[in-house]
């Protein structure tokens, strides 16, 4: 019996598979067409709008916007009470990601480096579990607790700590009749809800780090603190930028968080979604909204110069 | 002769104390300064947990190490005079090879210049000058082998642990690293204790060398000793090529009714004799052949030396020895 070298094809999948492995750019293009129209026309193609809109301005007379290429919005983004906006949202961009970061290390380094089997499904369940439930529930949840009479005051209250509460409530600018209406609360809030997307990333950076690249450092004489700052850090720093960019552009672009909880202080997100309603000045909503992603730009281009992406 | 290394009846369990896993189970030993000390075992016999035992990586639950004379229990790893070649290398691979050898100087706080002096010396020792710019991701195994070799002596280290530093190098390149590591060990005066389950290398490298097996050493003692005179079936199995021959067939074959190992190069074919069998394997190994018979259960093995006459695979025969050849030894 002679067997020939060849099998027969048995149908369309046989076919479609010989295709592919004499083709593969067809497989490819096949993969990548439906996302890339859908990220292309969707995703670009609204931010181009954006862009565009920017670049235009508003009749002040008559609230209509004018088709013509200006810098004029932008320029108004200097004024004053624009310009207050820009600041504070950086400010709390910037310091919401410190606190994620400090905050998500050493959970992100125990779930990396020592949690296995029923601990590691605990860590995974304890960081997964706040993003089922919604992120409005969270917030109201957040006012409660943070309130005059919420648990927080209670328990402050309960075990005499309550002078801690109103000295930060005194401080010139974070100011509030309860920790719900300061500024505190905000950053707070800020932290708790974005907590998971710093401590995801980090984990997964930490994870990469061979057990034994910590023990070469300490084998070759470093100390831990040594060890965490040559070795650990610079290994996890793509991921600890990767949860920073989520941290800063989130907080960069939320707009309930500071409305719900805080003393109304305006952010960029909520200018940017009183100015496209209400005031109805595209453009300058438009101007606004560049800012986050000028600012994220400048911020990958720095982690990029510091060599954070080096051990991609 | 002063002693390196001592371990005093050194033990590591892992898990609950009801149903430990002994990795190490009553370690004694001693390794000589300046000596290339080798530990062989098949994987899980305890040999590499007895390594990192050395390095600090795991703390004994019983028993003593000493190195030259000092306890070490208390002592963590970076404070230990030893350093390791991992098995993985462990390069640090955002820091180029310069900076990976001179790691341990900056920690301990040795200026740019002068580090980076040392560790071109360092590389130039390995013979990698002028590979100081590169990122481990660029070199071959081989070459990240010796910067590994490099960073572990840029320290000057009392004691160099190997972790099994040539396994994920191919045949070529790791004969070629046996001979550079026996020789610059001679040069340097070191003492290495090197971990392997390669019994070739451990007996060629090796000035003397412990077997492992489940936790406890088999036997100690040189290359030769291991080799010519096994302690245990284990050993005769695991070192050697050796034959070991069950009690009732020593006995057929004129010995005592106990276990015995008996070298291939040392056995003949014969014509007739006590026990034949059937020739069951041919391997040609160029400076002769190695025939194997299967005498009742037992495969044994003969090694004829080129240009004498070879059985064909089918035929039978018989089996001759030196009665001194054959080595009497324990049933475990």
């Amino acid at each position: 019996m002679t067997t020939s070298a060849i099998l027969p094809a048995r149908g369309l999948a046989d076919r479609l598979t010989a295709l592919f492995w004499r083709r593969p750019k067809v497989l490819l293009a096949l993969l990548l067409t439906p996302p890339l129209l859908w990220l292309g026309v969707v995703y670009l193609g609204s931010l181009a709008a954006l862009l565009l809109q920017s670049f235009y301005s508003i009749d002040e007379f008559s609230g209509v916007v004018k088709e013509e290429f200006t810098l004029k919005t932008y320029g108004e983004l200097f004024r004053p009470s624009n310009f207050d906006i820009l600041v504070r949202t950086v400010t709390m961009a910037a310091l919401v990601t410190l606190a994620c970061a400090a905050l998500a290390f050493p959970i992100a380094y125990f779930a990396a480096r020592y949690a296995k089997g029923h601990w590691k499904a605990a860590f995974y369940l304890g960081v997964m579990l706040p993003l089922w439930s919604s992120y409005l529930v969270k917030v109201y949840a957040w006012k409660l607790i943070l309130a005059k009479e919420g648990i927080l005051g209670w328990a402050a209250e309960q075990t005499h700590t309550g002078w801690i509460i109103s000295g930060l409530l005194s401080i010139p600018g974070l100011e509030g009749s309860s920790l719900s209406t300061s500024p505190i609360g905000t950053f707070m809030v800020f932290v708790y809800i974005w907590l998971p997307y710093m401590i995801l990333p980090m984990q997964a950076a930490l994870e990469r780090v061979p057990n034994s690249m910590l023990e070469a450092s300490a084998d070759l004489g470093a100390t831990r603190g040594q060890t965490f700052r040559t070795v650990v850090l610079p290994l996890a720093l793509p991921g600890i930028i990767a949860g920073s960019i989520f941290t800063f552009s989130l907080t960069l672009g939320d707009y309930i968080i500071p409305q719900i909880i805080g003393n109304s202080a305006n952010f960029i997100g909520m200018a940017v979604y009183q100015l496209q309603g209400t005031a109805g000045n595209i453009p300058l909503a438009a101007a606004f909204a560049v800012v986050p992603i000028l600012i994220m730009l400048i911020y990958l281009a720095i982690a990029r110069r510091m060599g954070a992406f080096d051990a991609l | 002769m002063t002693t390196a290394v001592e371990f005093l009846n050194v033990f590591r369990h892992f898990g609950p104390a009801s149903a430990p896993v002994r990795a190490v189970d009553g370690v004694d030993l001693t390794i000589a300064e300046g000596s290339f000390f080798a530990m062989l075992g098949p994987s899980g016999s305890g040999k590499t947990t007895c390594l990192r035992l050395i390095s600090g990586f795991e703390k004994p639950t019983g028993g003593e190490i000493r190195i030259f004379g000092e306890d070490v229990s208390n002592t963590p790893p970076h404070l230990r005079n030893v350093n390791t070649v991992f098995q993985d290398y462990a390069l640090f691979p955002h820091m180029n090879v310069r900076d990976n050898v001179a790691y341990g100087l900056m920690v301990k706080g040795m200026g740019r210049a002068q580090r980076y002096a040392r560790a071109e010396e360092m590389l130039a020792l390995v013979h990698l000058d002028s590979h100081g710019d590169r990122k481990p991701g660029q070199l071959s195994g081989g070459q990240r082998q010796r910067v590994a070799l490099a960073r572990a002596l840029v320290n000057e280290p009392r004691v160099l642990l190997l972790d099994e530093p040539l396994g994920a190098l191919d045949l070529k390149l790791r004969e070629a690293m046996q001979d550079e590591l026996k020789a610059l060990q001679k040069r340097l005066g070191l003492t290495f204790v090197f971990v392997t389950h390669d019994q070739h290398e451990a007996l060629s490298m090796a000035d003397s060398l412990a077997v492992f097996n489940e936790g406890k050493i088999a036997q100690i003692g040189t290359p030769q000793e291991i080799y010519d005179q096994p302690a245990t079936r284990f050993v005769a199995d695991f070192v050697g090529s050796s034959n070991v021959l069950p009690p009732a067939l020593t006995k057929a074959l004129g010995g005592p009714a106990e276990w015995a190992s008996l070298r291939p190069e040392a056995t003949r074919l014969a014509a007739t004799g006590p026990v034949s069998g059937t020739v069951t394997a041919l391997r040609y190994l160029g400076a002769g052949t190695r025939v194997v018979i299967t005498l009742g259960e037992t495969e044994v093995a003969a090694l004829v030396p080129a240009g004498q006459p070879v059985p064909a695979e089918g035929e039978t025969t018989s089996i001759a020895f030196d009665q001194q050849a054959l080595h009497l030894m324990g049933a475990t």
